[in-house]
């Protein structure tokens, strides 16, 4: 009888455990959304407010379209995606990070080629001047002796760097 | 003696400057127009006052004049009077139809501004912004223009008064209605 | 009445500053002394009547004197004193006044310093100071007038914005101008220098103090408002490369490119066309920054009123500005030859250009981006956004470049780096920032901005704590003291380089402080009702109760949320909604609280009738942020008032 009711419960058990599961799942899987949710609302500019992504915004819209990305989530869509539907809709201005593509490279490779650009250059400048100093210093009459350099240099030395 | 660097800061400079100029000149609320030639998205929702249904979907292979709007909008009160006459002057022909989509309001408030300022045609509230957002609306009022294919010909950012108004109703919706070519822009 | 007399005072002001542009250049020509001193009392004048008109504008907020249209427009008679004063930096006009009052104070100061020692290029620096002051009190007398009256009187006025009413915003507008005009100073000292020909290290000398001074004004203002930002905007950010934010970023970093470039000049007679080039830059973006926010060119969260019409003339006098001084420059520096004298490129001097590289690429990105909207709209009529995810992945490696130029410039040698030089000062270092980021990737940082930041963090920090040690030690070794009293000779010894030193240990700080705030944010927005919790990581916030709270002029739904670590109660945390009726405004209050150097931050975007939305934020270490921000003024004041340096 007892064993009975056990393997009669058992079952029972497992059932109870099948929502409790589920919901367990659930919550997890809506923390998932929400997270993902924010940074797809980070990406994208609350048109009607002044310089706020739509995760920071407090107004009605940005409100509204944070659900929207949630149902899309929901309904599986990558965030690739989502953000296409609204470029499709706003056009570029709702993107915080513009489209690596045309003009827009200005921006994303600018920054970089100038940095490569200007170091390179500056290398070849400093490259340059080391050899005009180098032949200077040729002509130039012979430098103090030796004793006298290395009496500066540890002075030099403990004053500063 | 002229340097390379010279040319470079004086045409930079005069660069940004000019830069400058123009962007004086420029709108700041010029909003770009993404959705023309696109196939429109299907409206639907509650009429404000009847509470019925309704969808473009029905309207297929008609000309659909959409204009977004709310209640606390002071440029929409200044085109209302045009809407009204609009649709007395198109809403005759079989072929128009004109829907007002009220955004982001209060139930109320909408019915009550429709009943101060009369309305010859339905207007469907836009319970969670989808509609709005599907139009990627910036703000109201703001209307568009979709032709027999369901495709988005036309939009307008701004009250409908003036030029606005004489150009959508002589330059679109007339041409649109006797299937003539429209002009693009 | 008052304010007709400070009307007028502002008026004189302007004739002055015209006497001031003339009088000295004039007298130089001519050779009649008597000139060049009317020039000097003119500028001392401006700077009294100029006052008078800020006292006249202070006395009529005070006494909420409506008819004068400013003081109808930001200000209230409910609104507390404190603000009132602030009401007048609270809106386009005012601010002017402010930005040409603390010109005129500082022309003043510098012309009386510097008159004996300076008499050569003194006339030539009065005169582009009236110059700058001419510009904008014409705007003020013609364009922005703050003294207008208006009829009818109206009741009471339209009171401040609420998003300005903070103590953080009263001494932010102010300190972000001593900031900016401060640049003014260097400024006119090297058009003096490049007019009279004078071209050697003496204005860089003369001018370092000011240039500190002023460096430090636009830190603390820049860093204040961001602490602005991150408590009254209420969404946790304290940046949000808002265009306004940016114009006050893009002098900064040129300017402290500057400050870095002089120390080569000053000691190598090296870079002369590059300073004066820099600092043209720094206070034409200086210039520039204004007339972003006053134009209306960009939309910002700080614009004030936008009308093309004002915005034409500041873009005249800006191109005014800018062709005097680049024009200059190009006209002059012909005649200048550095004398170049580079040993290697393994050198402090070359650590200096690059340094000066990446501070101006930052900048140059910046300025790119700030404007790249108005370029495309130009050129495409389309528009376009940059925000913050664009300068996560663009400028934060530019960034971390130049966080990790600081570990190495202050420690390379002069002239020539030998490898022993090197292998002394950098072997250690890198053997530890490796350890460090392998550390970091051991207790769970794996995203590249945290490890990027443990990398360089932990070099330059190994670098200065060894350049510290090293020095006590040679010193405790030579006069026979124990290490503490050693460090402390040391330092006052070379206070210059160490108080740098000490700026930079602010920056490393602050770094920690925003990788720490940004990568492990954590961040909840939920709707609550009094009784639900909420977990954030550790902590769990309870809500206990919601009521109404008023204060002078704003009235508010409170929140109560009690915020428990575990069991224990930490503390009760009343985030308001508020409403400020004259203005109707809402603003939403955060409350924090402080632990282990970082924030439970809550903020109640929505309040409904019987729910409201809570954003809950724990933002770690974020009050390092501040903190550098401090350590690096220190710096700046160790700098400022440095002892003379003596022989050991």
């Amino acid at each position: 009888m007892k064993k009975n009711t056990i393997i009669a419960i058992f079952p029972l058990i497992l059932l109870a455990a099948v929502p409790l599961s589920q919901s367990m799942a659930a919550t997890v899987q809506e923390e998932r959304i929400d997270l993902q949710m924010r940074d797809i609302a980070k990406t994208l500019r609350c048109t009607i407010c002044q310089n706020e992504s739509i995760w920071e915004s407090q107004a009605e819209l940005a409100h509204q379209m944070r659900e929207i990305i949630k149902e899309r989530l929901i309904k599986g869509e990558s965030p690739d995606q989502i953000r296409a539907y609204f470029l499709n809709r706003y056009g570029d201005y709702i993107l915080l990070a513009p489209q690596k593509s045309g003009l827009n490279w200005l921006l994303w490779a600018g920054p970089f080629v100038l940095l490569a650009g200007g170091g390179l250059f500056l290398y070849r400048t400093l490259a340059r001047w080391v050899v005009q100093a180098a032949e200077e210093k040729q002509e130039a009459p012979p430098p103090i002796d030796e004793h006298l350099r290395k009496r500066i240099e540890a002075e030099l030395h403990s004053r500063e760097d | 003696m002229i340097k390379t660097w010279h040319f470079v800061l004086v045409i930079i400079i005069a660069g940004v400057l000019s830069l400058f100029y123009k962007g004086l000149w420029g709108d700041p609320r010029a909003i770009p127009t993404v959705l023309i030639g696109t196939q429109a998205p299907i409206v639907s929702g509650p009429e404000v006052r009847t509470g019925e249904m309704i969808s473009t979907g029905r309207f297929q292979g008609k000309v659909i004049l959409i204009n977004f709007w709310a209640s606390w909008c002071l440029e929409c009160r200044t085109e209302h009077e045009n809407l009204l006459a609009l649709n007395r002057r198109f809403g005759s022909n079989p072929d128009f139809v004109m829907l007002g989509i009220n955004y982001q309001d209060r139930e109320e408030d909408a019915r009550q501004y429709l009943q101060v300022n009369g309305s010859n045609f339905d207007h469907v509230r836009d319970l969670k912004g989808m509609i709005s957002i599907d139009y990627g609306v910036y703000g109201v009022p703001e209307t568009f223009v979709i032709d027999q294919k369901g495709v988005i010909r036309y939009k307008y950012v701004g009250p409908l008064v003036g030029q606005a108004y004489s150009y959508l109703t002589e330059s679109v919706l007339q041409p649109l209605l006797e299937r003539r070519p429209f002009p693009s822009s | 009445m008052f304010i007709e007399i400070g009307h007028f005072a502002v008026i004189l002001a302007l004739v002055l500053s015209v006497v001031g542009i003339v009088s000295p250049v004039l007298g130089l020509k001519t050779n009649r002394p008597d000139w060049v001193r009317i020039g000097r009392q003119a500028v001392t004048l401006n700077f009294f009547l100029v006052s008078i008109g800020m006292a006249a504008m202070i006395y009529s907020f005070l006494t909420n004197d409506y008819s004068v249209r400013y003081v109808a427009a930001t200000s209230n008679s409910k609104l507390p004193i404190f603000y009132k004063v602030a009401g007048l930096w609270g809106g386009h006009e005012g601010s002017l006044l402010l930005w040409v009052w603390i010109l005129t104070a500082y022309s003043t100061l510098v012309v009386w310093m510097h008159w004996r020692t300076q008499p050569v290029t003194m006339p030539y620096l009065v005169s582009v100071q009236s110059l700058i002051m001419f510009g904008f009190l014409a705007m003020i007398v013609f364009l922005s007038n703050p003294f207008e009256r208006i009829f009818p009187v109206p009741l009471d006025g339209k009171d401040l914005n609420p998003l300005l009413q903070d103590p953080a915003m009263v001494v932010h507008p102010p300190m972000l101008y001593l900031g900016y005009v401060g640049f003014s100073i260097p400024f006119a000292f090297a058009m003096a220098a490049l007019f009279s020909g004078r071209l050697g290290e003496e204005w860089i000398k003369v001018t370092q103090r000011w240039t500190l001074f002023a460096w430090m004004a636009l830190t603390t203002g820049i860093l204040m408002g961001g602490y602005w930002a991150y408590y009254e905007l209420g969404w946790g950010g304290y940046w949000g490369w808002d265009p306004v934010e940016n114009a006050s970023f893009m002098p900064w970093l040129v300017g402290t490119a500057f400050l870095h470039s002089v120390m080569v000049q000053e000691k190598r007679k090296m870079f002369k066309v590059w300073n004066l080039f820099l600092i043209i830059v720094t206070f034409s973006l200086s210039l520039i920054g204004t007339f972003l926010v006053r134009s209306g060119v960009l939309s910002s969260v700080h614009s004030f009123a936008t009308d093309p019409g004002r915005g034409l003339y500041i873009l005249v006098f800006l191109s005014v500005m800018l062709a005097l001084g680049f024009g200059t420059l190009i006209v002059r520096s012909g005649k200048l030859k550095s004398q170049i004298e580079l040993d290697s490129i393994i050198s402090k001097e070359s650590a200096f250009l690059f340094n000066n590289l990446f501070f101006l690429v930052a900048a140059a990105t910046v300025f790119l981006v700030t404007l790249y909207p108005l370029l495309i709209e130009t050129l495409k009529t389309a528009k376009v956004s940059v925000g913050p995810p664009y300068y996560n992945a663009v400028f934060m490696p530019v960034a971390l470049g130049l966080l990790l130029m600081m570990g190495i410039g202050p420690s390379i040698a002069w002239r020539k780096a030998s490898t022993d030089n090197l292998k002394k000062n950098f072997l250690l270092p890198t053997l530890i920032a490796v350890i460090a980021t392998v550390a970091a990737w051991l207790i769970g940082i794996r995203t590249v901005f945290g490890m990027a930041g443990a990398l360089t963090v932990s070099f330059v920090a190994s670098t200065i704590f060894i350049d510290f040690a090293k020095i006590s030690a040679l010193w405790a070794r030579r006069h026979e003291i124990n290490y503490l009293l050693a460090f402390y000779q040391a330092f006052t010894n070379n206070q210059r380089r160490y108080a740098g030193i000490v700026t930079h240990i602010g920056v490393l700080v602050m770094v920690v402080g925003i990788i720490a705030s940004t990568v492990y944010q954590v961040e909840k927005v939920v709707p609550m009702r009094i009784g639900d919790t909420m977990q954030l990581k550790e902590y769990t916030i309870r809500m206990v109760g919601l009521h109404e709270v008023s204060g002078a002029n704003w009235t508010a739904q409170e929140g109560l949320f009690e915020v428990y670590k575990g069991e224990e109660l930490l503390t009760v945390l009343r985030p308001q909604k508020r409403l400020y009726p004259v203005s109707q405004t809402p603003t939403t209050e955060a409350a924090l609280y402080t632990i282990h150097l970082g924030h439970v931050f809550l903020t109640m975007p929505e309040v409904g009738s019987d729910s409201v939305t809570v954003r809950g934020l724990i933002n770690p270490l974020i009050l390092l942020v501040w903190i550098g921000g401090g350590i690096m003024a220190l710096g700046v004041i160790l700098n400022i008032f440095r002892p003379r340096m003596k022989t050991p």
